[in-house]
Formats: structure tokens, sequence, C-alpha cells
């Protein structure tokens, strides 16, 4: 037993796993179709988000940083995205600069949250609870109400296929991918020294500055990349988009096995940990249970996710 | 050697600095820092607590700025703003305190920030375990078990830890290596290793600075030898034409011995109050003592030997692994603070703001804080405990506005005060001081050794760690020096002055 806790330590990841497998049973028992080509796509289109959010998330978390304003960065870079789209009229040259200004919001919103917290030294949840105020204020500015829809080509390509496969497929394999790129990178290990002990990665000549910065500009980054998504989904601008994305996207990070405490922890994890969120879901909707009592199974199901990884993990 | 102030650039000398000064607020750590140390030489740098050795060591690896004087790398100005330019320049410090990530692998750790990279910038892992593994080798005969590049460091033994960070300086190629106290954590074996690749790095032309507190290491491996004392570096000879009194007293300088204070003896036979016997665990290695009614025991030696181990022990935040304890001969197991509290210890931390206030409440509340817990209270009524604080305040000679004004509006002095009388409200028997003074300035300082005389005097038991000597040697009757976590010597009546302190503190047996 103590052997398998070993093995499992530096995996709780593993344990997220066998949760996604036993979920996606149980959903499978109550909902028969759930193997064909459309329904796993559009369960796939639902998670996406999610699933993005929550990746940029670990990044800020492995540093020992917190980014609670996701979420109002989703919101702020879908309504600049439709505004630019609807400003430029809706030739594909058009979405393309809205997708570069949307990217581009989201960096900038993540270098702004960097620069507080690693160079002006402000306490990161209060700072990004802060700044998530804000960015929620200028999506309020940019754009007062819902609307402004975007054009049927954004749209439709994100609902469709490209070269014979979902785009939402090639999305999921393209944010894997990325996973796979940064996990190589030094810069991983000196974000993870960062938030493993701070003053050791000082001492050992490490900028940590520019390390947490650059953690947050990726967080701010795969909002960006969710805001998109959002986008593609909704086909419209809304300034209120994304609320709850911030504590989801926390949970789904210490579901995969990240150390909020920093310094311990993987992506890939977070990955599964949002996939498990999104399929809680999808199990009480077709388990049929009565509305009222929705709320209080997901939170019931997502801390009995959680206890398995705390309980094997524990020394 | 003479020494010419403007030091004419010479090729075989790695690091010049001379004149260096640096302030922290109003403490001056520095006030006249010299070092020269020539390439391919092992240079010891030797002195008392607080001499300021380590600063100037932070100041040549670029860890903390310098304030005046110059410092020359190989021979041309250095201006180093971050541990980076320093390194650089092939400066690499050891740090006393450890910089490991202990979330890391070891391979991680070694190579953190240089890693081995392939044409597009990706971390070659097959590289960064072959070099790692070459670096082990070395260690590979004393490092024990459990030790691969794969391990992370938090599964590591102190020494295999301390063998991590030796590897990590060694994998940066440096000029210059200060051995910052790299040996505190070794055994025998693995110390004859360390100086074998010491000699290796010295052949090879590596200049390197050792800090060690055993004086044995020193005349075993040094070359040469600067002292420094008081912030200022006092003397430089070759290690073979010098003897170790000499170093010592070098280190401790004429005034020292003026600062003693006569104590009374102790007469004979009296009851121990503590009897601490063989207690060892983390640092601490089979430390036996007691301590009468109304004495005041010091616990001296450098920093980080075990004295303030002991003090947290005895107050149970760091149990002992073995060992026992008595109080007024009653045996007692001391495994959390309240225990302790229980027994009539009481515990006063230097570190004020981590181990003893409670921020932003009350005086009376942070005066409550013991009495609740030694008298098992459910309810408090303020109203009746009131006048209590109000008599244990007032003794201390403390100056406040009120018991409902806030902790954080007192100086660290009064602060400290409060924090005694938190403890003279709960009648302890038996006073834990941890290096109380830290940061708390002279007047206070005095006030505060006045109410430990006078607590002596009406019969507590006073065990007192200070990080400066002159304090042990003004307060104490009996002076416990401690080196690697034991007991080295101890000192009482003749031998309790500032010369055998020193030279116990480095090891030699009084």
């Amino acid at each position: 037993m103590s052997a398998l806790r070993d093995s499992l330590r530096g995996r709780v990841w593993l344990v997220t796993l066998a949760a996604l497998v036993t979920l996606f049973l149980v959903n499978l028992a109550l909902q028969p179709n759930l193997l064909t080509p459309n329904v796993l796509k559009s369960n796939l289109t639902v998670f996406l988000p999610l699933v993005l959010v929550a990746i940029g998330q670990t990044y800020v978390i492995l540093g020992g940083d917190i980014d609670l304003s996701v979420g109002s960065i989703v919101a702020l870079v879908n309504v600049v995205t439709v505004s630019v789209i609807a400003m430029t009229g809706g030739e594909t040259g058009g979405i393309l600069l809205g997708i570069a200004a949307g990217i581009l919001t989201g960096l900038a919103c993540g270098l702004f949250n960097g620069v507080l917290i690693a160079i002006l030294r402000f306490q990161p949840i209060v700072t990004t609870f802060a700044t998530g105020i804000i960015f929620g204020g200028l999506a309020l500015r940019v754009l007062p109400t819902a609307g402004l829809p975007v054009p049927a080509g954004y749209w439709r390509t994100y609902a469709g296929n490209v070269l014979g496969i979902p785009t939402v497929l090639w999305i999921f394999v393209f944010a894997l991918l990325a996973i796979a790129f940064i996990a190589r990178r030094p810069f991983l290990t000196h974000l993870m020294a960062t938030g493993g002990l701070r003053t050791a990665a000082f001492q050992t000549g490490l900028r940590v500055g520019p390390i947490r910065i650059g953690a947050y500009m990726l967080s701010g980054l795969f909002s960006a990349f969710a805001a998109l998504c959002l986008t593609g989904e909704t086909a419209s601008g809304d300034p209120l988009m994304g609320r709850l994305l911030a504590l989801s996207s926390i949970s789904a990070v210490v579901l995969g096995g990240t150390a909020l405490a920093g310094g311990r922890g993987s992506a890939f994890g977070s990955l599964l940990g949002a996939l498990v969120i999104g399929m809680i879901s999808n199990v009480i909707f077709f388990a049929a249970i009565p509305f009222e009592y929705q709320t209080l199974t997901t939170g019931l199901i997502t801390l009995l996710a959680l206890a398995g990884g705390v309980l094997v993990s524990r020394r | 050697m003479t020494q010419t102030p403007s030091a004419e650039p010479s090729p075989a000398r790695a690091l010049h600095a001379q004149g260096v000064t640096k302030r922290f607020g109003a403490i001056t750590a520095l006030s006249s820092g010299r070092i020269s140390v020539g390439k391919g030489e092992i240079h010891a740098l030797l002195g008392a607590n607080g001499c300021g050795k380590s600063t100037l060591c932070k100041i040549i690896a670029g860890t903390v700025s310098r304030d005046g004087g110059t410092l020359e790398i190989d021979g041309r100005p250095a201006d180093l703003k971050s541990p980076r330019e320093a390194e650089a320049l092939g400066v690499a410090l050891f740090y006393q305190e450890l910089s490991l990530v202990p979330q890391l692998s070891v391979a991680d750790n070694i190579f953190l920030g240089h890693e081995p990279r392939n044409a597009a910038g990706f971390v070659d892992r097959r590289r960064l375990i072959a070099d790692t593994e070459v670096l082990i080798a070395r260690f590979s005969a004393v490092a024990g078990s459990g030790f691969a590049a794969g391990t992370n460091v938090s599964r590591l033994s102190p020494d295999q830890r301390q063998i991590v960070e030796i590897l990590k300086v060694l994998a940066r190629n440096p000029s210059i290596i200060i051995f910052d106290e790299a040996t505190a954590a070794l055994d025998k074996r693995q110390v004859d290793l360390f100086f074998s690749i010491l000699r290796t790095l010295k052949a090879e032309g590596v200049a390197i600075i050792f800090i060690s507190h055993r004086m044995d290491e020193v005349f075993e491996i040094a070359d040469r030898i600067t002292v420094m004392r008081n912030g200022e570096t006092v003397a430089e000879y070759g290690a073979g034409e010098v003897d170790r009194d000499t170093v010592v007293h070098d280190m401790v300088g004429k005034l020292a011995d003026h600062q003693r204070e006569a104590r009374p003896p102790r007469p004979a036979g009296e009851t121990p109050r503590l009897v601490v016997s063989s207690v060892s665990g983390g640092r601490l290695r089979d430390v036996s003592f007691s301590v009468a009614p109304g004495e005041i025991l010091g616990l001296g030696g450098l920093q980080g030997q075990g004295q303030s181990a002991i003090l947290q022990g005895l107050f149970g935040a760091e149990p002992f692994a073995r060992g026992e304890v008595s109080v007024d001969g009653r045996p007692v197991r001391l495994r959390r603070p309240a225990d302790a509290i229980r027994a009539g210890l009481a515990y006063v931390s230097g570190d004020r703001g981590r181990d003893a206030a409670l921020h932003g409440r009350s005086i009376f509340e942070n005066i409550a804080a013991a009495t609740l817990v030694s008298e098992r209270r459910r309810f408090v009524w303020p109203s009746a405990l009131k006048p209590r604080f109000e008599k244990a305040a007032a003794g201390l000679n403390t100056k406040y506005a009120g018991m409902e004004a806030p902790i954080g509006s007192l100086s660290g002095g009064n602060q400290q005060k409060i924090f005694i009388a938190r403890w003279l409200a709960t009648d302890a028997s038996i006073l834990l001081l941890d290096d109380p003074t830290k940061g708390i300035d002279l007047g206070a300082k005095g006030d505060f050794f006045e109410l430990a005389r006078d607590l002596a005097a009406k019969g507590t038991s006073i065990v007192f760690y200070a990080s400066e000597d002159a304090e042990l040697l003004g307060l104490c009757d009996r002076i416990l020096v401690f080196n690697s976590g034991a007991v080295t010597a101890e000192l009482s009546g003749d031998t309790r002055d500032a010369f055998h302190l020193t030279r116990a503190a480095y090891g030699e047996t009084a």
C-alpha cells in the first residue's frame, strides 16, 4: 500500500483519470447514445472553455500565485473580439483581426496582473479579485448589453469540421500539444522552483519577477482562447460571460493534483480535472435528479473527487 | 603581508575586497570588510557571531549590495546588483540556508537555471540526467541510499541535501566559490571526500573562501586565514604561521574581557529545577544539563548549532525524538506547547512577529493567551483577569496606553515585555528565552536584562540563548557552548569569558 502511495504521490492525476473513467461509465449507463460522434462533440464543445482556462490557471498556481480574474478576462476578450469584428465588417480578414485583438487583450490582462503582483508585490488573491472587477467593468463599457452577433463564418467554422475533423477536437489536440510544449521548456522548471521555494529560486539566480509575469500572461492567453471558443458557441457578445470560471478552474486545477501552495502539479492533470467537472454536471443532468438537488449533488461529488486525491497523496 | 589600498590588478588574485561597508537600518553590519583570495587558494574566513562574515560573503555573491568600498574580481572592479551578475563573473555561493527547491528533483535542482537545452530550446532531459549522474558519482561512496538524479529533494536527509547543494555549486564550474558552513550537516567520511574535491578544485586554480565552525577543519584545509570582528577585518595570515589561540584572540579582541560581570557563585548541592538528560532529535546529539532555581543558564556558540532546537524542544514546539526531561524531580512529556505550559515552562522568542504576537489584537488578549491555556479556562471574564494582568505588566516597567490598545502600538522592546508578562501571569517557574533581544534598541535591552535578573533573584530558572556573546557573558551564571548539536564546553567561573566562549564555539574543548 505504501509503495502504491509512493508511486501515486507524484501522479495524483491518475486518481483524477480514474474518477473521469468512472463518471464516463456512469454517464454511458444513463445516456446510451453518449458514444455517438455528435454527442461526444457537443460534450467537448461544452467542456472546452473550462479546460482551457484551467490549463492557464495551472501555471499561475504552480508559480505559487492565483488568478481570480480569469472569468472577467473571458468576458472582456469576448466583447473586444465581437466589437472589433463588427467594426471591420464580417469578412474573414475582420474575423482574424477580431481574434488577434482578443488574444492581445488576454495577454495584456495577464501582463497587468503580473506586474501588479510580481513587480509591485501586491497580494495575488486580493489583486486578481480587484482586477477581475476592473476587467468586468471594462467589458461592460465596451458592450453594455448582451448582443452583437458574430458573422456566420465564425460560429459555422467553430461548430463544423476542418479537414474532416471537428474544430473543437482540433482545439483540444492543440491544447494538449501546447501543454507538452510548455512542459519541455526550462520555463516550467523555473516556474515550479519559483512556486516551490521563492527564496531558493532567487538565490539560484532565477528572474523570479518575469517568471511570475509569464505565468499570468499564459493564464490570460488561455482565458482568451476559452473566450474565443465561447464566442463560437454563443455566436454573440455577452459582457457577463464566464462568471463562474475562476472558481471552477481552481477546482479543476486542484482536482488534477496541483498543490495550491505551488511548485507541484501539472497542466495535464488540470485538463483531466476540468473534464471531471464537466462530466459531473452531465451525470447530474441525465440522472434525472430533481432540479432543487442538482447543485447540492454537484458539490458533494466534487468534494468526493477532491477527497480521493487528498487521501491517496497524503503521507 | 603588506596591503596597498589601491590594489594594482594582479593576475594571480581572483578576488579582492577592501573597505567594504554595509548598514541595515540603524545597524552597521560591516564597517571595514577586507578579503583577498588568490587563484588556487583555500582561504578560511573566521569570526564570532555577527562579525559580518556572512554579510561580506553575500556582497561578494551579489545577494546583498554594498554601501561602500571596492570589490575586484579577476583584477577588474565589479559592481554586483544580483546573484545573476555575480554568477556571470564566475562567483558561486554555497548557501548556509539551503537554496534547494524541495518539490523538484535532484537533477532539476542542480541545474536550475542552467538546464542543458537542445537546438530548439527544449530541456535535454537525457543529458540533464547523465550530467547529474556524473556529478553524483563523485559522492556515491558516501551519499547513502535513495540518492539518485530523479529523487525529489523533499525525500532526502539533511546531509544528502547538503551534498546536492555542493554539487549545485560545482555544476556551475565557478572560478570563485564561497562555502559558507558547507560541512555543517556532513559526517566525517563525507567531509573527507568533500575536502578531496576542494583540493582538486584548488589544483584547477579555483579560489575558495571557506567558512566553518570547526577549527580542526580550518587548519586541515585552509592555506590562508582572514579573521573578522565587529564588522571589520582584523587579521590575515598563512595557516601555517599561526596557532589556534592567536586566531581565537583575534576573533575576540582585547575589549571583550571587560564586559564580563561578576556573578555570585551558586550555592553547592542545590536541587535542580529542570533536568534534561540525553535528548536527541533534529540537529541535537545527546544533550544533557540541569538548571537550579534562580539560575540563569546561557546557551552559546555560533548560530544554528542546536541552541534554539533545545528551547523549542523543551517547549514542545519541536518535540525531542529521544531523551528525558524532568521538572522539580517529576518526569514530563513535552509533545506540544500546552504540555510545556502546564509543566511551568514559558517560551519567549526573538521572532515576535512569528512566534508570539497576536497581530491586531489588544494587549489584554496578548497577555491572556498563555493564562487561558495553563488554567484550562473555557470561559473568560475579562474584568476578573484584568487586575492580574495589569499587575504583571506593571512589574516590567512597561509603557502602554491601556490594556485595550493594539499590540502593534508598542515598540519592539515593550512588546517583548508584554510577552514576558504573558508568562508571568501564568506563574511559570522556568523561562526559556530564545534570542529575545533581536531587533530591540539598547535602552530596552538594558531593561530586559534587569527584568531577567529580578526574576532569577525571585527564584525563576532561566535558560537563555543569545546570538550576541556579550549578552550571554553579561547575564549568565553558566554557559553551555554548542557545536553541531552537541555541548562542547561548560563555562563558569574563570572560564566564563569571551576567549573561552569563542574557542569552544569553534569546537575546541575547554
